[in-house]
């Protein structure tokens, strides 16, 4: 991705999920759910990844539940 | 009557009998309130991404299940008194959509049709099914 400073390449964000015509985004799946936390736990914006409203409102369900399920960590415990 | 996931887990110390004991003890009850179990996964022993109660591991269960709403009240307040439960979740469980249920459909009959004609279905090339 372009950074700042650089010469700038614009190339538009997609959703990547519509891109692969996910139905429903599971909270079991956590090895998908792992490309949607940043490396501390947190959930990746949408102004960052690219997704659309719709997938990122059941990302942000599917990790909060991932969560209670100690399937994916609140925070990454070597920053604590 | 509603469709729920529920999953546990549960101590990693608990040998298989023990944990066989307490999926009948998540099962019976859903019997007997008059739902329906329809599914049980073992997901076996797995890392915790986080310690709970000083545990690194923990022995997951999946239960899908029909239930009365009531029961599931219950349900939490005796995984709560037990000891042996680390961690419990218990969700509405999404239908499947009209979309996908079409197409699980569509690729059984055309799975069906290829049997009942083999020839058919052997002249075809590989990977039109």
């Amino acid at each position: 991705m372009a950074r700042e400073g650089e010469a700038r390449s614009f190339r538009r964000k997609f959703c990547k999920l519509c891109f692969d015509k996910v139905e429903r985004i599971d909270y079991k799946d956590d090895r998908r759910l792992t490309r949607f936390i940043t490396d501390r736990g947190k959930i990746v914006p949408r102004r960052i990844s690219g997704t659309c409203a719709r997938h990122q409102a059941q990302i942000t369900e599917a990790v909060k539940r991932a969560r209670i399920l100690a399937l994916l960590p609140f925070t990454s415990e070597q920053y604590r | 009557m509603k469709l729920y996931e529920t999953t546990v887990i549960f101590d990693p110390g608990l040998e298989e009998a023990r944990v066989n004991e307490e999926v009948e003890r998540v099962t019976q009850p859903i019997a007997q309130a008059g739902g329906e179990v329809i599914e049980v996964q073992r997901w076996g022993k797995r890392k915790l991404a986080y310690m709970i109660r000083k545990r690194r591991d923990g022995t997951y269960v999946h239960v899908k299940h029909k239930s009365p709403p009531e029961l599931i009240a219950e349900m939490d307040r005796r995984f709560r008194l037990n000891e042996s439960v680390l961690r419990h979740l218990t969700v509405l469980a999404v239908k499947e959509s009209r979309k996908t249920l079409a197409a699980a459909e569509a690729a059984a009959r055309a799975a069906e049709e290829g049997a009942e004609r083999p020839i058919a279905a052997a002249a075809a090339p590989a990977g039109a099914e």
